[in-house]
């Protein structure tokens, strides 16, 4: 018998009290999310189009992910049944509406940021339904439920209408090239959360999750602050008949500066770099106080970037602001800075998954596969991203060499593809070098997850940003 | 001496050959293109550009270590030569071993070797008989094909195994990855890009290369028709240019190019990349009513053409304007949009003399009386328009494809296909009692195939119990015989 079955036969943590309660909390949150849904589809008479079906994933979503992490604290096994059935029924509704939406447009959704999301939290719930099953791997959810309500909000913020395709888009090629980035960069997410967990089983300290979370999410807030102007922040502004961003002219964004948000964002940048120096310093010193209170402060870290994110959506959401570039004041929404929000609240929930791995990292332990059993999984799931990885740079260019007359350009969604796949094939590599498998490989493997959403995102959003603003 | 260079000459082989080296080249080359992602790069980006995102010492520097072309820069290109060597090296290191796996299988496990295996089962027998057809059928069951093998002893041992292939798709993958980087080479040196711009009916065989240069091509292209259509919400959908090509004045190949869709010939692909309108008019569909006797003609004008009207008129477009707006009473054109056309058409009669006539397409009852003895209506007014070609040579393109599909192609094998052995070897303890050996290998995931492994051992004994008693049937059906 396999490692993996023995694991599954570990009897289960006797059911506490706190378990009913979580359990009921979760249904009658669902319930009542669904009956408030379904309240204002009586108004339209439609029950079953995208929208709602997408509210109902994300409902779904949302139920799963607090069971998973209900389950990560308690170990209470009930809890992954219902998540299990949640999981399934937010993947139906996320199936159906992609179904709906591909046939109102007529032609396959994969076309804009929006559509592509939805094919990247359809492939990441269906990748954590598959290892869950075949592997046993429970706690997977903590981690990739977490991402696909992430997503499913980002997407409730980006523009989301069906838009005809221009002619370069019209292209079998691309539509496979989308299917193939999405598929591989949700195996990417499964990759790296069975390489977080391996690093968990691999007796890493729990002080170097902190360096790495605290560095993580510092970086978070630099991008955000890459739009500090005057003390303020700089945010594309709303245009009110649209919703959406308000244009000078084409590709040039009006932006307009909320002010006193640039401090506040640069003091939770200093309050994340300081759990990061007293850990180097505990390290340096060998004195594990510092350690102790670096853990303190990264607690305070947590509070601010609570109130940082707090004050951000509020401030978006009410008000009007004078613009660096026209007279005059306008408005913003959170609809128009969609990726400083994904950015803050992955922030939070970094820093929430830290505080619960220090808090219960022996029983997360005992609830974890082995070492060798998630070594062996990342290893698999990359086995899956890494050709599907290679088949979608191979589509793209074929696609690029179909519309603009070359297959390679150098442009920077390309040369970061690239990058991703150079990351990939250096972790192929580590294993097979000896003496580097492992936890070397491990880091490979985050890594390359975060370069796979420097591309997705960054590229898109940060990088014409950097170029524009800096 | 000669013996320690060449013991540093070996070194250095086993260390540009070596997976470490291999990953830090991985690692550089990361590094490198994600620089090139970040910084502003230089056949990309505009000079002004640069000049206003850096400052003038940061850009210097930059362009000093060539930051700024990174993918044109000589470090750039030595990386990728070391990491080739690197491939080369190390395939030619390890070819040897996968190809004797490959020619030569061990079919016949000798008992040394079968220590050795990690995954093995010794099934002890009560009898010194074996009947090797039992367990043949106890593999056949289990879905694998073996063989008889027999040695000079007279021993015979089975041999069964499943994609041996397998072992060489690394090769396979790395070799793609050399063709591909050599169908980028082929290009880089020998492949050339530029652009075209024509009108309609306009030809040329002259091709404007990236840097400025002319080229002329052996033969000529010439546009006969382009267009633009739209989206209800007019959005563009289709831009579309029929396109001819000529040789020695012949049409060799005609094509309507679309967006996705270029033309091909000779090696060089023409892609519809950009369309536009020229501000100017390219004809005008002009309806004359003779108003003595109502007899309408239609004619097509262009530009400065004269054209019979009847047997002593003749008419012609004097003037063009594609948005007709009078500022200070001068006609000016707001845009080069055909927004609201005006055509000045001058009919020159034997009889009458030359008549001046503003027509104003959009307000056809807006016309000024005239003693021509017609009434002139536009019908339509055609605009000029120009298609943009993208040209491109790429001669080295066949073998970036054929790596990339020889590349996916291995590279489901390395992940998808184990190199799975199995043998059975039935030893003799000496004391007349026989043991039989059963072994397997497999080249990866060797967990996941171990259960595997164990379903056959489990089934092999079950055949052999089931042998007893088949043994006692021969016996007794032998008695019967008897």
């Amino acid at each position: 018998m396999s490692r993996v079955r023995v694991m599954e036969q570990r009897p289960a943590a006797p059911a506490t009290p706190s378990g009913n309660l979580l359990l009921g909390l979760v249904a009658l949150g669902t319930v009542f999310m669904l009956l408030m849904g379904l309240l204002g589809t009586i108004k339209t008479g439609v029950i079953f189009n995208e929208a709602n079906l997408l509210f109902a994933a994300l409902t779904f979503y949302a139920a799963s992910t607090v069971l998973y992490i209900g389950f990560a604290v308690t170990g209470t096994e009930r809890f992954v049944r219902s998540a299990w059935l949640a999981t399934w029924a937010g993947f139906i509704s996320n199936t159906l509406a992609g179904a709906h939406r591909w046939y109102t447009a007529g032609h396959a959704p994969f076309s804009s940021v929006y559509e592509m999301l939805l094919a990247f939290i359809w492939a990441v719930a269906a990748l954590t339904l598959f290892l869950q099953r075949k592997y046993g791997v429970k706690v997977i959810g903590t981690i990739t439920m977490p991402v696909a309500v992430l997503g499913v909000v980002l997407m409730q913020l980006l523009p989301s209408e069906v838009r005809p395709l221009v002619p370069a888009l019209q292209s079998f090629w691309l539509h496979i090239h989308v299917v193939l980035a999405m598929l591989s960069y949700a195996a990417c997410a499964v990759s790296f959360a069975l390489a977080m967990m391996f690093l968990i089983q691999d007796k890493m300290r729990t002080e170097s999750f902190l360096a790495n979370s605290s560095a993580l999410v510092a970086l978070v807030y630099v991008g955000a602050l890459s739009r500090f102007a005057d003390g303020g922040l700089k945010v594309v502004a709303r245009n009110p008949e649209t919703g959406g961003d308000l244009m000078i002219q084409r590709g040039m964004p009006l932006m307009v500066i909320i002010p006193d948000l640039g401090w506040l964002f640069a003091i939770v940048l200093v309050a994340l770099l300081a759990p990061l120096a007293l850990y180097a310093w505990a390290v340096w010193k060998h004195d594990d106080r510092g350690l102790a209170w670096a853990n303190r402060a990264f607690v305070i870290a947590l509070v601010l970037q609570v109130l940082a994110t707090a004050a951000f959506v509020l401030r978006v959401r009410g008000g009007l602001y004078a613009s660096p570039m026209v007279e005059g004041f306008f408005p913003t929404a959170l609809a128009n800075s969609p990726f400083i929000l994904a950015g803050l609240l992955s922030g939070l929930l970094a820093s929430v998954l830290y505080l619960m791995l220090s808090w219960r990292r022996e029983g997360l332990q005992q609830m974890l596969p082995s070492a060798d059993t998630l070594d062996r999984l990342t290893y698999k799931t990359i086995g899956v991203a890494f050709p599907l990885l290679t088949l979608m740079i191979a589509a793209g260019a074929y696609w690029a060499n179909q519309t603009w007359g070359s297959y390679w350009g150098w442009d920077p969604k390309e040369t970061a593809a690239l990058v991703t796949w150079l990351v990939y094939a250096g972790y192929l590599h580590m294993r097979i070098a000896r003496g580097w498998r492992g936890r070397r490989a491990a880091y490979f493997a985050v890594l390359g997850f975060a370069v796979v959403m420097f591309t997705f995102f960054g590229v898109t959003y940060l990088l014409p940003g950097l170029h524009a603003y800096a | 001496m000669a013996a320690q260079a060449r013991s540093i000459r070996l070194q250095l082989w086993q260390a540009l050959g070596s997976v470490r080296t291999g990953i830090i080249l991985l690692i550089l080359s990361g590094l490198a293109v994600m620089a090139g992602t970040l910084i502003l790069q230089r056949p990309i980006t505009e000079p002004a550009k640069l000049h206003q995102v850096y400052s003038p010492d940061t850009l210097r520097l930059l362009d000093a270590l060539r930051l700024t072309d990174v993918f044109h820069s000589w470090w750039f290109v030595l990386l990728l030569s070391l990491l080739s060597a690197n491939i080369v090296v190390a395939s030619i290191e390890r070819f040897p071993a996968a190809w004797r796996y490959f020619s030569h299988p061990a079919r016949r496990a000798e008992p040394h070797f079968f220590a050795s295996l990690a995954m093995k089962k010794a099934i002890p027998l009560r009898s010194s008989r074996l009947d090797m057809g039992r367990v043949e059928l106890a593999f056949h069951r289990a879905g694998w094909k073996p063989q008889y093998v027999g040695d000079d002893r007279g021993s015979v041992s089975l041999y069964a195994e499943r994609f041996r292939i397998a072992r060489l798709a690394p090769f396979v993958v790395h070799a793609s990855l050399l063709l591909i980087l050599a169908g980028g080479i082929i290009d880089g040196i020998f492949g050339y890009k530029g652009f075209i711009s024509l009108g309609q009916n306009e030809s040329t065989n002259q091709l404007e290369l990236r840097d400025g240069t002319h080229k002329t091509l052996p033969f000529a292209i010439r546009c006969d028709g382009a267009g633009q259509e739209n989206y209800a919400d007019g959005t563009p959908k289709r831009w579309w240019s029929r396109l001819t090509v000529l040789e020695n004045g012949r049409t060799v190949q005609r094509k309507e190019i679309v967006v996705n869709d270029p033309l091909t010939y000779r090696g060089l692909r023409f892609y519809q990349a950009s369309y536009g309108a020229t501000g100017e008019v390219a004809g005008v569909k002009l309806q004359a009513t003779s108003k003595g006797s109502g007899a309408k003609q239609e004619l097509w004008l262009k530009l400065d053409e004269a054209v019979p009207l009847d047997k002593d008129a003749t008419v012609r477009i004097t003037q063009f304007v594609p948005d007709f707006v009078v500022v200070e009473n001068h006609i000016e054109s707001r845009s080069d949009q055909p927004n609201n056309p005006a055509v000045q058409i001058s009919v020159q009669s034997a009889k009458v003399g030359e008549n001046k006539i503003w027509l104003f397409p959009k307000f056809p009852e807006f016309t000024h009386a005239n003693n021509t003895g017609f009434d002139f209506r536009v019908e339509h007014v055609q605009m000029g328009y120009f298609t943009g070609l993208e040209v491109s040579h790429e001669p080295g393109q066949w073998a970036v494809w054929a790596g990339v599909i020889l590349m996916g192609a291995a590279l489901a094998l390395v992940f998808y296909f184990v190199h799975v052995r199995l043998w059975a070897l039935p030893v003799d303890d000496g004391q007349g009692r026989l043991t039989l050996w059963l072994g397997a290998s497999a080249s990866k995931n060797r967990e996941d195939f171990e259960h595997k492994f164990h379903g056959l051992v489990d089934a092999v004994e079950q055949e052999l119990k089931t042998q007893g008693s088949a043994a006692k049937l021969q016996r007794a059906e032998l008695m019967v015989v008897k």
